[in-house]
């Protein structure tokens, strides 16, 4: 048996994780060398990504049998594992000074290179309880991290709730699975597909798994571990969370509902129902908050809320094009939300953390940061004005595509959903412009007068992300490579 | 509904499941939370077996349920250490006193 190139994106994380713990253990300075075996293990993995992309843009999807497990590598695969590298690689550079006070960081890069590996995986498999597994294992790695500061209550806080939620959930999607198991008999994603037929135990299979994955993806009212886990996590892994860990979710809940797409038509709309709902009550919790982080976090709930009208209308209407804008859209806030969090951990670590306090990231905190921390502050806003929307970033970009994917239906329900989208997006400027505000037009405060300087190894990671936001913003068919086959991918698995 | 084994198994998946629910939603103790959990997971291993022996695949979902075992043992034990750092750090173990994120 010939291994694909592919299957190295998956195996190189995974047998380089416990590797990266072992070699963390042998220095005095464990997270340095941690950190740096981290780096290459990644580097590595970058390389088995480039072959393993080009041999999908030649060849096309390829397959592969481990037992009776099968894998396969197509369009989604390749985003899910696009978006883990990248922000995978910025948070690994990022967190070297952020955590260098902390102890346990070779548990910190070893678990983070683990959940890389795990998320790929997640994508390129085609069998439903396979697919729990990863779920389950991306899990296990995101609670650890997630209550990453062991001695803090409020970490501890966050993490048991996750837990506790998230296991309830995949308990769910285990029952969901027994369903269809006793319906059709097969786990194959493709096999399900072909035998199934209408029935009340596949819709409430269907039902099940949307409440089940639907917690990891963050869908209202299932969101409520969601704020906490972001605004605890060191700011890597809120980055990780907001920017993959979610949408890995929405994978596997799509890739799950797509083998159940015969069963009825009411995927679609209820999808979109949950994007209403999503884009509604993160807008407005988002705006009440204090704290920089909880209010990014919030805001990842109406941004999963944009993706689900793209992906909504594809289920809908078979329709490429929101598939394309909900996969585009996933990517860019990867990006987008990846850089916020980051720039506003930079802050947090500058005034916060490097004194050895670990209080939350204030908007008052950040009043006149500006003049101290240009580049922070500088990337911060970029990322911020590319969420709401604004042209000419890459978040104004992709929701525009989502938003002419609905346009383009002709279907006068479809139009009201997205125009009420445009308008949500709008209305998020709310929040986000009085924290640019507060950044540059206030005069600075003590707190910012008196904090360190920025390392410049952590402006490294932010100024590229902010440089692609700018550049997807202006060719967003830079992109191209990437969301076509995804949503190619989304509508074959659709059976259309 | 006659009592068959297939109809005794899935009455007993909902029973232990409406259980496993109602204690999560109602308990204060994480270490009764985490057990909760587990009575969750019990369900649907017997959800598994019932559900393969429907279909005629019951050696497919007997792996299947061993592998849940499996993997939610690592759950609980991470639920456990979360409960014994919290009883160490706050002081208690009721999920009253731990609300200090809110909004």
């Amino acid at each position: 048996m010939t291994v694909p190139v592919w299957a190295w994106i998956i195996v190189l994380p995974l047998i380089t994780s416990p590797l990266v713990y072992f070699i963390g253990h042998l220095g005095k300075s464990r997270g340095i060398f941690a950190q740096r075996t981290a780096l290459l293990a990644l580097a590595a993995t970058w390389v088995a990504f480039v072959l393993a992309a080009q041999d999908l843009q030649l060849n096309g999807i390829s397959r592969l049998m481990v037992g009776s497990i099968s894998l396969k590598f197509d369009g989604l695969s390749l985003l899910l594992a696009m978006i883990a590298m990248v922000l995978g690689s910025f948070v690994v550079v990022f967190s070297g000074h952020y955590l260098a006070n902390e102890d346990g960081q070779e548990k910190y890069y070893a678990m983070l290179v683990a959940m890389i590996g795990v998320m790929i995986g997640l994508g390129c498999t085609n069998d439903l309880f396979n697919l729990w597994i990863w779920f389950e294992a991306m899990a296990v790695t995101s609670y650890l991290l997630v209550a990453f500061y062991k001695d803090l209550p409020t970490s501890l806080e966050a993490g048991i709730k996750y837990l506790v939620q998230s296991a309830a959930g995949s308990v769910l999607v285990l029952l969901a699975i027994g369903l269809v198991v006793a319906e059709t008999g097969v786990l194959n994603l493709d096999e399900i597909r072909q035998t199934a037929e209408s029935s009340p135990a596949l819709m409430a299979a269907g039902i099940l798994f949307v409440i089940g994955y639907g917690v990891k993806t963050a869908l209202v009212p299932l969101h409520t571990w969601l704020p906490d886990a972001h605004s605890q996590a060191p700011s890597g892994i809120s980055a990780m969370l907001s920017g993959i860990v979610i949408e890995a979710g929405l994978i596997a809940l799509l890739r799950s509902l797509s083998a159940l797409s015969g069963v009825t038509t009411f995927w679609g709309p209820l999808l979109m129902g949950f994007g209403i709902l999503n884009m509604v009550v993160g807008n407005l919790m988002a705006l009440g908050q204090a704290q920089v982080k909880r209010m990014l976090a919030y805001s990842s709930l109406v941004h999963v809320g944009y993706m689900l009208i793209g992906l909504g209308i594809a289920f809908s209407m078979s329709d490429v094009i929101g598939a394309q804008g909900g996969f585009f859209h996933m990517f860019t806030h990867g990006l987008m939300k990846g850089l916020a969090f980051l720039a506003a951990g930079s802050m947090l670590y500058t005034l916060h953390i490097s004194m050895g306090d670990h209080r939350p990231l204030l908007f008052d905190d950040l009043a006149g940061a500006a003049k101290r921390y240009p580049w922070a502050a500088l990337t911060l806003s970029i990322a911020l004005f590319s969420l709401a929307g604004l042209p000419p970033l890459a978040g104004f970009m992709s929701k525009w595509q989502i938003f002419v994917a609905g346009v383009d239906t002709h279907n006068g329900w479809i139009i009201a959903v997205v125009a009420f989208a445009a308008l949500n997006s709008v209305f998020s400027l709310a929040y986000y412009a009085p924290l640019v505000n507060a950044v540059y037009r206030c005069e600075p405060s003590a707190i910012v007068l008196s904090g360190k300087r920025l390392p410049a190894v952590m402006k490294l990671p932010l100024m590229l992300m902010a440089l692609g936001i700018i550049a997807i913003g202006i060719w967003p068919s830079l992109m191209n490579w990437l969301t076509e086959p995804a949503g190619t991918a989304l509508l074959a698995s659709l059976g259309g | 509904m006659n009592f068959s084994p297939v109809n005794i198994c899935l009455l007993g998946v909902t029973g232990l499941v409406a259980v496993g629910f109602y204690g999560l939603l109602t308990t204060r103790n994480l270490i009764k939370v985490v057990i909760m959990l587990q009575i969750l997971v019990k369900a649907t291993v017997l959800g598994l077996i019932t559900a393969g022996n429907k279909s005629g695949q019951l050696y497919l979902t007997q792996s299947m349920a061993i592998t849940v075992i499996v993997a939610d043992t690592i759950v609980a034990v991470i639920g456990m250490a979360f409960a014994i750092q919290i009883r160490r750090q706050v002081g208690t173990l009721d999920t009253n006193d731990l609300s200090s994120l809110r909004g």
